[in-house]
């Protein structure tokens, strides 16, 4: 793969995430303001394209056409490129990987990548029903897929094929939300879940409880990306894009294959370490998509970090933690800091930038990083994203 | 606890094969009938359009109202495949035959929804959902299983498909755990 010439991410913010009193326009207008506040030499003039992450803004802000739409909330006038990029709770990473894709190709020179998601709606049962319409609707929604029994299925494989256990996935959670109670932005900065309270908080699909789901929440971020002779004027601590994988290969559950076996996900990694040229024992910290408990833990095995089967060892060890191999969603994962749909991805791409930058509290900081790998999955974990970045030195 | 649907009006034909398993001793008793909730708006509806109108599989919906479960063979690979379709996505050709799948199986992974249940779906919870490892096809079904508690049901455990009609006179499918 030829990863065209060099791109390099500048800078980033993101709102505050939660249940807020804030609409998609208020929301995106927020994460405009911070990106200018945390990117001083940014002007709008400079921006040239504008790529938006967002999943399902029709049916949670009737609202269709939301690029131009939050191009007039961030004050932007795209010249070169302007579009939304649509893949469920990868829409963030997808926004990057189109924006990296298209100043790597010359087309454009500096890019926004935003993403904007407002779920919590005045009746939670109809988000939950466009929560399951990213599954084939008609032929797994119609029976009541939605994502929380559809991750308890591979909880409940992964348990009797590996003897994974419900306290390896509270101490996922457990840490997780450790790590958000030192980032402000997350839903759950002030909310303390230690391994007892979590086993304690209902079940919402068994064996998954509570404490093992992300929730629906609000929030938007952005980030800036530009060509690598245009670094110096936004910061002295770029951060590059060096490689990248994605895989997709079913959607109907019908033909989903191993629910553990997350095959997508290991063509993806492979892909992304190399055009990077690493490997996986080279990765200092990693953004991973932990929509549940049990995600994270079948992450861990497919992006090559321990062997099959061994996540939840890996997850009790604290080997994903500070002081571990690796460490895992340092800003507090999707579990901490809430699951804005297409403001994900850029949020987990700004807590990058923001760890090579050494601008994250001490309770998080990765030691000394070079290397960190974000990997979003999608609806059944039927579509895999991943991006591999490399700090300055 | 019953796990039945409310959305059920009428006893669901038997699937062929009729087998001596539909004995409806070991079943939980039926819910209550309830007047029927009001339609929902089109963009929230779950539900396939099964009308010839609007889907060139509505021989499914006929076959299924029949007491046949059915999805299309490709003529030239073979391949049976789910969920039925009007061009083969290995050959791209539009030749493709009904065929009946076999309507027994065996719980491959289930879970319950016990919140968190998509609009008009609140009143079934908790409801079984699960995987069906289906006799004699290449891949496993997604479906709800009723007949017995979720907290009761296990990997492996027994089920058969079977239609059930839906209030507006549409007609869907579903599994059934079979007693040992
Ligand atoms: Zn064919």
């Amino acid at each position: 793969m030829n990863l065209g010439r060099g791109v390099a991410l500048v800078g980033g913010a993101t709102t505050k995430f939660g249940v807020r009193a804030a609409t998609w326009a208020e929301l995106a207008q927020e994460a405009g303001q911070a990106l200018f506040q945390a990117i001083p030499a940014l002007t709008a003039a400079d921006v040239d394209s504008l790529f938006v992450g967002a999943a399902e803004p029709e049916r949670f802000a009737f609202q269709s056409h939301v690029a131009p739409f939050a191009a007039e909330q961030l004050g932007l006038a795209p010249r070169r490129v302007l579009q939304r990029t649509e893949l469920a709770c990868a829409s963030g990473q997808s926004a990057i990987r189109s924006a990296f894709a298209s100043i790597a190709s010359g087309l454009s020179d500096v890019a926004v990548a935003v993403g904007v998601e407002k779920m919590n709606l005045p009746s939670m049962a109809e988000a939950n029903s466009s929560m399951a319409c990213v599954m084939d609707r008609a032929w797994d929604g119609a029976h009541g897929a939605t994502a929380p029994p559809f991750f308890a299925m591979v909880a409940q494989r992964h348990m009797l094929e590996h003897g994974t256990t419900e306290e390896a996935f509270a101490a996922v959670s457990e840490k997780n939300h450790k790590f958000a109670n030192s980032n402000p932005n997350a839903q759950f900065y002030d909310k303390t879940f230690d391994r007892a309270k979590l086993g304690r908080l209902p079940l919402v699909a068994p064996p998954l409880r509570l404490g093992d789901c992300s929730s629906m929440t609000d929030g938007a971020a952005a980030v800036v990306l530009v060509a690598e002779e245009l670094v110096s004027k936004y910061t002295d601590v770029p951060v590059r894009v060096r490689g990248t994988g994605q895989y997709a290969d079913f959607h109907n559950l019908a033909n989903a294959g191993s629910l553990t076996d997350w095959v997508g996900l290991e063509h993806a990694s492979r892909e992304a370490y190399r055009s990077a040229g690493i490997g996986p024992s080279d990765v200092d910290f990693a953004e991973t998509h932990d929509c549940f408990t049990i995600s994270e833990i079948v992450e861990y095995e497919a992006l090559g970090f321990c062997p099959k089967g061994e996540g939840g060892q890996f997850a009790l060890d604290g080997r994903s933690s500070l002081g571990g191999d690796v460490v895992v969603n340092p800003r507090g994962g999707l579990l901490g800091c809430g699951h804005p749909l297409g403001a994900t991805g850029i949020a987990q791409a700004v807590e990058v930038y923001d760890q090579f930058a050494r601008r994250v509290p001490a309770a998080r900081q990765v030691p000394d990083p070079r290397w960190a790998l974000v990997h979003n999955l999608s609806g059944s974990a039927n579509v895999h994203s991943v991006m591999i970045y490399e700090g300055a030195s | 606890m019953s796990t039945e649907a409310p959305r059920e009006r009428r006893p669901a034909p038997v699937l062929a094969p009729a087998a001596s398993a539909e004995s409806g001793t070991t079943s939980p008793p039926e819910t209550p009938k309830k007047p029927p909730a009001p339609p929902l708006p089109f963009l929230l509806d779950f539900f396939p359009l099964e009308d010839a109108k609007q889907t060139r599989l509505s021989a499914f919906f006929d076959n299924l109202r029949a007491g046949r479960l059915t999805t299309t063979r490709c003529r030239k690979d073979g391949r049976v495949r789910w969920p039925p379709r009007v061009v083969c996505p290995e050959c791209h050709t539009s030749e493709l035959d009904w065929v009946d799948l076999p309507v027994d199986g065996r719980i491959y992974a289930f879970s319950a929804v016990l919140m968190g249940a998509p609009l008009g779906m609140e009143s079934e919870v908790p409801f079984v959902v699960g995987l069906v490892e289906v006799d004699g096809v290449p891949f496993r079904m997604f479906g709800r299983i009723v007949g017995t508690p979720w907290d009761q049901c296990h990997v492996g455990q027994k089920v058969r498909a079977e239609p059930y009609d839906l209030p507006d006179g549409r007609v869907f499918y579903r599994f059934r755990t079979v007693p040992a």
